[in-house]
């Protein structure tokens, strides 16, 4: 949003203020109570087998249900990543920071999450992380119950293993 | 198509980060007039109106074709408003061509626009959900991972991006329309700041305002017309999920069978011999080696050298986007026709300065969603 | 009249109308109701060669809402596309289109719109020319107060041929499984509610509610194969006013007399009176006398004889936004296809359908649909 012209009779100023409770859905609400317990659940299809995190109802690619929950390990790779140099308004966080695409081991599909507590510059594709919770008693059962990803100083995945399921 | 649709008339803003002296409502007006000009008709021509544009909260006008239907002449007519993500504009100009194609109505005028300035494009885009993965970094942080993944795929070399950047503006120097028209160097591109590594500031789009209306008509109407039609030959949108696993987010399958379709139905068997000139998506400078790759103007991994080459430049084997495109005027809901209706220019003859020589054929392409929707319509000077 | 494709709808699914559904979310709603929508035609997803969503980003109160739709849609592989932000009773118009430009034979529709996570009322203001009309503040209900009071004004009729009209559709309603107001009302009863923005009572005023809608449509030469007794339509044409309350005539539709007449023209019916059913759009009973002036038919709730009127009870007992439109045509269809259980017109062989969007009736679509082929 840019500054408005300077004459006052060109503008009206609104501030759209809308109200919204968005519902996770009982689904993954199981999903967001198993964060605060610090448990991440993924869904697993009921035809191919693959696992969703978050948990989904139905597979995208198959269509079928994913009714079975799979408790899922708090470990994985960066498949890719980008580094922000930019201010998120709502966001306070010291930049550059990382966000990554976070393979977990077990899942089939990534999580979008923050690496931390560790130079920009030591994120690589393949970086084996893991999960910083926020501790007990903190945990809300959102989102952020997951601080970030932190290096865990194993090897990296070979390239070949996430170069295409980013 | 199942029956010939040309756009004989194009009509656009001029496009700029904020259009002060005009409200939607005038700006939409403006392109309007300007389309109806071009193909010599009034409103009374029109059977029907096609509108597209992004996100309601760009400008915090729900639904906008309905406050807008004076401005837009559009009283008693019929209608419809198409939103598809940032793929839209072009989506929106193939289907005002299926209105035609369908041998219901005979004109169609179709608009997309934008007016970023009048509301906070980076909460509109990004909002915040607590139970699904947060987009922490607006639509660069978005797309920026993928850029690199791009990268260690296909070996590109850094420099690549600055060099898409430096040339796309060349181009948009010659495009009295375009938002950004200052000449930049790669070196400027490669020394300015580095947003979302791998995407630095000057290879990404602005925010802009404008607006684009064409006029579309079935093939009695477009020959009794004042102007050289421009013949869709082919157009189609694709789409997939964002959670697709091993979904290929580098280059898109939607995108790869979108282009296969159009390529069929137009009867081109090598793009990169049979098409003159291209009007592609790209909001950040990667995305052009990306997409020739996914449109099939170049192998697997090979899109970079294209650039490297220099085979995209004006004057050479295949233009690509003589309007200075999407990285030098975004108004997002709009950016997609500009693609469309540039290529249309080109293929009339019409596009001025930008003129691309001996123009037979000509693509225009947009994209959009986490690069889930993919639209492309092919235009020819002969039918 | 230039011959046609023959289209017809062959299926529909619904979820349950209600005020929230807090169990799901709304691509979830919508995952079951494509299911049985395809599976109540007999097709596979790779059966069904287009797909368009009708949607709304500020009901849903996300950019981009109708992207989440597609992981349930069937968008894989990738599959064509298209969304309107309107009602999908006109993503399902832009399919009819397309079946007549041959560029596809069999395609799914989809409704959805969770109104219950936001302020339908304050959302719907938005619709609204930002200067002068939003900024004081008008809701749906307002712009419909004065319009039911141009109409009252103009034609004299008074508070109880609102509440019969209201109370009709409510009779009706009752009967209707997949409303969400099922409870019948006397006119006395109506008239006893308070003013909600006066000349309209709470009891006349549709309750907004949310929902999932998949509707399948199929040409001729696959609609026979897929359904026994596909609704084929007939005509159909849509028409849009000025939004400026004061720029237009409120106590009439103009816009729904034009799209009727070009409707009827197209589908070879002499008027609404001589279809077996009708099925309105309009969400008060003062747009439904409107309506019924613009579409000739009679102005009181008493009248004898003539089409059967909402036998749904009209989107007056439930209006999910972005769905009440394409619920009007699966009316339809389920009255013509014997699938609208106790509240079937015996023997309907012609309905026309109505639905409207934005304040004051500002838009409205009309079909005719028929048990026959229109064109061979």
């Amino acid at each position: 949003m840019s500054e408005p012209p300077k004459e006052r009779v060109k503008y009206i100023d609104t501030n759209l203020n809308l109200p919204y409770h968005y519902y996770a859905g009982d689904y993954k609400a199981l999903y967001l109570r198993a964060l605060r317990d610090k448990k991440i659940l993924g869904s697993r299809c009921s035809k191919t087998g693959k696992v969703f995190v978050p948990p989904v109802i139905a597979s995208p690619e198959s269509l079928a249900p994913c009714d079975e929950l799979v408790e899922l390990p708090h470990r994985g790779i960066v498949t890719t990543f980008c580094v922000v140099n930019v201010p998120v308004i709502g966001r306070e966080i010291e930049i550059p920071y990382v966000v990554a695409s976070v393979a977990l081991d077990g899942a089939d599909v990534s999580l979008y999450s923050l690496i931390q507590e560790c130079a920009a510059a030591d994120v690589r594709m393949g970086t084996r992380v893991e999960a910083v919770w926020k501790p007990d008693g903190e945990r809300q059962g959102d989102h952020t119950d997951i601080r970030y990803f932190r290096p865990t100083g194993e090897p990296d995945a070979p390239f070949e293993s996430f170069i295409h399921r980013l | 198509m199942k029956r010939p649709v040309a756009v004989v008339g194009v009509g656009q803003t001029h496009h700029t980060s904020k259009r002060v002296d005009v409200n939607v409502a005038e700006m939409v007006r403006e392109a309007v007039d300007r389309a109806l000009l071009d193909a010599g008709l009034e409103h009374d021509d029109i059977d029907a109106i096609v509108l597209g544009k992004a996100p309601d909260p760009l400008e915090g006008i729900m639904q906008p074709e309905q406050y807008l239907a004076g401005a837009l002449g559009a009283h008693l007519k019929p209608i419809i408003r198409v939103h598809t993500a940032g793929s839209v504009g072009c989506t929106t100009a193939l289907t005002a061509a299926t209105h035609v194609a369908s041998g219901l109505y005979g004109r169609i005028l179709t608009i997309a626009f934008e007016k970023q300035s009048e509301g906070n494009a980076m909460w509109a885009l990004s909002p915040n959900y607590a139970f699904t993965q947060p987009m922490v970094a607006g639509a660069g942080g978005f797309f920026a991972p993928y850029c690199r993944a791009y990268i260690a795929r296909s070996g590109a070399p850094g420099h690549i991006g600055a060099v898409v950047a430096a040339n796309a503006r060349e181009n948009a120097g010659r495009n009295e329309y375009a938002h950004l028209r200052d000449p930049m160097t790669v070196e400027e591109a490669l020394n300015s700041m580095m947003l979302w590594e791998p995407i630095r500031f000057l290879e990404t789009c602005p925010s802009s305002d404008g607006a684009i209306a064409l006029v579309m008509a079935n093939e009695d109407n477009a020959r009794r017309g004042p102007r050289k039609p421009a013949w869709l030959k082919a157009g189609a949108t694709f789409t997939e999920p964002m959670y697709v696993p091993g979904r290929d987010q580098v280059s898109p399958l939607a995108g790869r069978t979108c282009a296969k379709w159009v390529y069929d139905k137009a009867g081109i068997r090598d793009p990169w011999n049979e098409i003159q000139v291209a009007e592609i998506y790209v909001p950040f400078s990667w995305y052009e080696p990306m997409w020739l790759e996914n449109l099939g103007f170049a192998p697997l991994n090979e899109g970079w050298k294209v650039v490297d080459r220099g085979d995209q430049k004006m004057g050479r084997h295949l233009p690509i986007n003589p309007s200075g495109g999407v990285l030098n005027t975004n108004p997002i809901g709009a950016s997609g026709m500009l693609r469309f209706g540039e290529a249309a220019l080109q293929v009339m003859g019409r596009a001025g300065e930008h003129q691309v020589g001996g123009v037979k054929t000509a693509l225009g392409h947009a994209y959009g969603g986490g690069a889930q929707y993919f639209s492309i319509g092919i235009l020819a000077a002969e039918l | 009249m230039t011959k046609l494709r023959n289209v017809a709808v062959v299926g529909f699914a619904q979820a349950p109308i209600v005020a929230a559904d807090e169990h799901h979310t709304g691509p979830e709603m919508l995952y079951p109701v494509v299911q049985a929508a395809l599976e109540s035609a007999g097709l596979e997803r790779s059966d069904v060669d287009y797909q368009c969503a009708g949607s709304s980003d500020y009901v849903d109160g996300r950019a981009f809402s109708f992207s989440q739709v597609l992981e349930v849609m069937g968008a894989w592989p990738p599959v064509q596309d298209s969304h309107v932000e309107m009602d999908a009773i006109w993503a399902a118009h832009l399919v009819w289109v397309k079946m007549q430009a041959g560029e596809t034979e069999v395609a799914i529709v989809c409704g959805f719109g969770k109104t219950s996570e936001g302020s339908p009322a304050h959302v719907l203001n938005l619709q609204l020319e930002p200067f002068y009309a939003a900024a004081i503040g008008l809701d749906a209900a307002s712009t419909a107060a004065l319009q039911a009071s141009a109409y009252m004004a103009r034609s004299g009729a008074d508070d109880r041929a609102l509440a019969e009209i209201a109370s009709k559709n409510r009779a009706a309603g009752a009967k209707n499984p997949d409303g969400q107001l099922r409870e019948a009302a006397t006119p006395e009863q109506l008239m006893a509610t308070p003013w909600a923005v006066k000349p309209l009572r709470e009891g006349y005023l549709a309750p907004i509610g949310e929902t999932a809608t998949c509707m399948v449509l199929a040409v001729e030469g696959r609609a026979e194969k897929i359904c026994d007794r596909p609704a084929w339509i007939q005509g159909v044409d849509h028409r849009i006013e000025l939004q400026a309350l004061g720029a237009r005539d409120l106590a009439r539709s103009e816009s729904t007399t034009l799209a009727a007449r070009n409707a009827f023209e197209m589908a070879g019916l002499a008027s609404a009176s001589a279809a077996d059913v009708v099925e309105l759009g309009s969400t008060n009973p003062a747009e439904e006398l409107i309506l019924r002036e613009a579409l000739g038919l009679p102005a009181s709730a008493r009248a004898q004889g003539g089409p059967a009127i909402n036998p749904s009870g009209s989107a007056q007992c439930a209006n999910p936004l972005m769905n009440t439109g394409l619920l009007r045509l699966a009316e339809g269809f389920r009255q013509l296809s014997g699938r609208a259980g106790e509240r079937g017109v015996p023997g309907a062989k012609r309905a026309v359908v109505h639905a409207s969007a934005g304040h004051g009736l500002q838009q409205n679509i009309v079909w005719v649909l028929g048990t026959e082929r229109r064109w061979s």
